[in-house]
């Protein structure tokens, strides 16, 4: 009871001492701007973000500048830069994007939307706003852009998104498991993914031949949690093969294992070591584990014995032979065992 | 009768030379560039323990819009590992019907389209959209060789059609033959759904039927919700590997057994510079059961996530695969040009058969870049595997950004 006592009082304690990392406290002295009172007040937007109404796509972001805020508050409290502390650094920021990777007149709309900034910037009435940018959603409220979204067309109001390397706040976040994820959601959009990612996104790992260029390997200064070869990969390379048979062949092709193998001396033509364990082929029934192991895997064993492998196979496997039938029950092809390759080489012997 | 025709046909020419020349004046005129080329090099070098000789890989990656409606990417590498040798990962011309009612891409590039199973090819692929959300999409091409190497007659070719219903849903099939030396090697159906029925929750599912081998080569079915700070993605896949290799392979007729595995991912916001992920999956591996799980956390250390740090616990219980691994990482800006990185890692393995006992694995990094683009890193590596009781290796790189990278 008493421990749970000393929990009770040290668990704030050490909550609060660590809200400032944790970021639950803010580490600058700025707060979101006070736009709720200011509007309260009848005061209008254009009184201190002067000349937003004729506003174009480049330009000044026509925020208020210390004169603007002495005009009303005549003797400040401070004489530091007003803006110091009012108005949250991140709020700025994201201005600063906008107005760098969006198309957007401000002239234009304030006649459509009748001077009414809070139409779009509905966030200005909350007391404390995550963000004073509209949304696309706001944008889509207005502007019937469903052709555009349709037919991924972006550039009307994107600049450049690939450039722009913005995750994109209420829509398609990569969350999550997101390698594992993001197989499944990019199925029906792959040309929604193009709109932001270029080619080499999908052929930094989908490439034959990649290993070398892969990003993980590039950047090894980036320490990462995430990612399919961080860390200790090759170690564990056999282990994380096992559990997930087929997992490898969605990026590797079949000549990636035999080529890394034949460089460390590790297959079976190098001599040196081999990457079965014992007792890996016996003679008679069941051959030892290597028949049950293939055929949880055969991607693997292909990785490596795609070429001489299949004829060491028939040595046993072909018709007649020692090693007996391989196919596993139930196993159907629309293939002619007589003409066609592979059959033919177990069933006629014809290579 | 003949020199009307005669006059006619010259004007044509004219007509078709002024719009030939008018193009190629458009194409190089300077201020016709949307955006400036942006270029990347990398000039790699480590270690191999193996030989203990220095190793290098020089990577070149490129892009440039020339027009809003044509762009061009490339990413070639060139490198001495193990042997002299290099390739083209991406090389390839994109050009874009200004309102987006068609895509064309040509040259080396990833079709990965609907259920298709991601293929590298040298060919091309075409894309046609309605305003009413329709789409059709036909590509061809061979199969790319890595390293430059000989290709024996192989290609492939296929589609997808999709219709999407009011941005809420989009539902399409796709059809893929792939041939070699003139045999059937994939001849795969497919059918994909995308749909985010509402604001909280996500669907997505694909499937691929392989028709050479009959039988399911792969589905995977997952839905997401979202709920303030919290997301849970439920997750499942079936895989039948043997249907994903070609079927000219003789390890494609043993008959294999599916990989099945079901299981669900939890993102937790648990502090704005707090993220907590949690995921765990039965699996069915052979006739075997099993499982996976790991959580990890990272505490990023400023408001821009510059500095980071990060911790793993990962389990896997699979038989012949039985492992448990913690990894550690840290990354911290020192001043405004240098970054500081380390990683380690320690996987335990559950039936170490002779291996070890143990699988350490650190690297530590150092690196700098500056406002002109350029990017010094250097590193040290050391681990202990199953291939060798112990190994250090030296890393280094240099490189050079041009334009946004």
């Amino acid at each position: 009871m008493k421990a749970w006592r000393a929990l009770a009082l040290v668990a704030p304690l050490l909550l609060a001492a660590c809200a400032g990392l944790l970021g639950i406290r803010p580490s600058d002295a700025s707060h979101p701007f006070e736009h709720r009172a200011h509007v309260l007040k009848g005061i209008s937007c254009l009184a201190c973000h002067r000349g937003i109404s004729s506003a174009g796509e480049s330009g000044p972001l026509h925020l208020p500048t210390d004169a603007d805020c002495r005009g009303c508050h005549a003797k400040p409290h401070d004489e530091r830069p007003c803006s110091g502390c009012h108005g949250a650094s991140y709020v700025r920021g994201a201005a600063e994007l906008a107005k760098e990777h969006l198309r957007f007149d401000h002239g234009q709309h304030m006649a459509a939307v009748d001077g009414d900034c809070v139409r779009c910037h509905t966030a200005v009435g909350e007391a404390r706003p995550e963000a004073l940018r509209p949304k696309m959603a706001t944008c889509f409220g207005c502007h019937q852009h469903r052709d555009q979204w349709t037919l991924r067309d972006c550039d009307g109001c994107h600049v450049d998104l690939a450039a722009e390397d913005t995750p994109p706040e209420s829509h398609l976040v990569h969350d999550g498991d997101w390698i594992r994820e993001h197989g499944v959601r990019a199925g029906s959009e792959r040309d929604l993914c193009s709109s932001c990612h270029t080619e080499r996104s999908c052929a930094a790992c989908h490439g034959v031949g990649t290993v070398p260029a892969l990003p993980s390997k590039l950047t090894f200064d980036d320490v990462k949690l995430y990612g399919l070869h961080r860390a200790g990969f090759r170690a564990r390379h056999a282990e994380e093969a096992r559990a997930d048979p087929g997992l490898c062949t969605t990026c590797h092709s079949e000549n990636t294992c035999v080529d890394c193998h034949t460089a460390s001396h590790v297959s079976p033509e190098g001599t040196r070591r081999s990457p079965h364990p014992p007792g890996w082929v016996t003679a008679g029934a069941g051959g030892g584990p290597h028949g049950q192991q293939a055929r949880i895997d055969p991607a693997s064993c292909a990785g490596c014995h795609g070429g001489a492998g299949e004829r060491l196979c028939v040595g046993c496997h072909r018709v007649g032979g020692p090693g007996g039938n391989p196919h596993g029950p139930g196993f159907r092809s629309a293939k002619n065992k007589a003409t066609d390759v592979p059959c033919r080489l177990c069933h006629t012997g014809t290579p | 009768m003949l020199s009307k025709a005669k006059a006619t046909c010259q004007r044509r020419k004219r007509r078709a030379g002024a719009f030939v020349a008018a193009l190629a004046l458009g194409a190089v005129t300077p201020e016709a560039r949307a955006d400036p080329i942006r270029l990347r090099a990398d000039a790699i070098a480590d270690t191999q323990s193996e030989t203990m000789s220095p190793t290098g890989l020089v990577v070149l990656q490129g892009q440039d819009r020339v027009r809003p409606w044509l762009d061009a990417e490339g990413l070639v590498w060139a490198g001495a590992k193990p042997d002299t040798t290099g390739d083209v990962l991406v090389l390839a011309l994109h050009v874009r019907e200004p309102h987006g009612y068609g895509d064309l891409r040509v040259g080396r590039f990833v079709v990965a389209t609907g259920a298709v199973f991601p293929v590298q090819i040298d060919g091309a692929d075409a894309v046609a959209r309605t305003p009413w959300g329709s789409s059709l999409e036909a590509f061809g091409g061979a199969p790319a060789v890595p390293r430059f190497g000989s290709r024996s007659y192989d290609w492939l070719a296929g589609g997808r059609v999709s219709q999407s219903v009011a941005s809420v849903v989009t539902v399409g099939a796709s059809y893929l033959q792939r041939r070699d030396v003139g045999d059937v090697s994939n001849e795969e159906l497919g059918a994909d759904l995308a749909a985010a029925p509402l604001a909280w929750l996500d669907l997505a599912a694909k499937g691929a039927y392989e028709l050479a081998s009959p039988g399911l080569a792969d589905a995977r079915v997952s839905a997401a919700v979202r709920t303030g700070a919290v997301r849970t993605e439920l997750f499942a896949s079936e895989q039948s590997p043997g249907r994903l290799l070609p079927a000219t392979s003789l390890f494609s007729v043993l008959g294999d057994f599916p990989s099945e595995r079901a299981g669900a991912t939890i993102r937790w916001r648990a502090a704005p510079r707090l993220d907590v992920l949690l995921s765990g999956a039965g699996l069915w591996v052979g006739d075997q059961p099993g499982a996976d799980g790991w959580i990890r956390s990272t505490l990023r250390l400023d408001d821009r996530g510059e500095g980071s740090v990060g911790v793993e616990v990962h389990s896997v219980d699979v038989t012949g695969a039985r492992w448990t691994g913690l990894r550690l990482v840290s990354a911290r800006p020192l001043g405004r040009s240098f970054r500081l990185s380390s990683e380690l890692e320690l996987v335990v393995p559950d039936e170490p058969n002779g291996r070890g006992a143990a699988w350490p694995w650190g690297l530590m990094a150092c690196s700098w870049r500056n406002r002109l683009g350029w990017e010094i890193a250097g590193a040290v590596e050391a681990a202990s595997s199953p291939e060798y009781r112990y190994e250090v290796n030296a890393l280094a790189r240099v490189s050079r950004t041009l334009g946004s990278p």
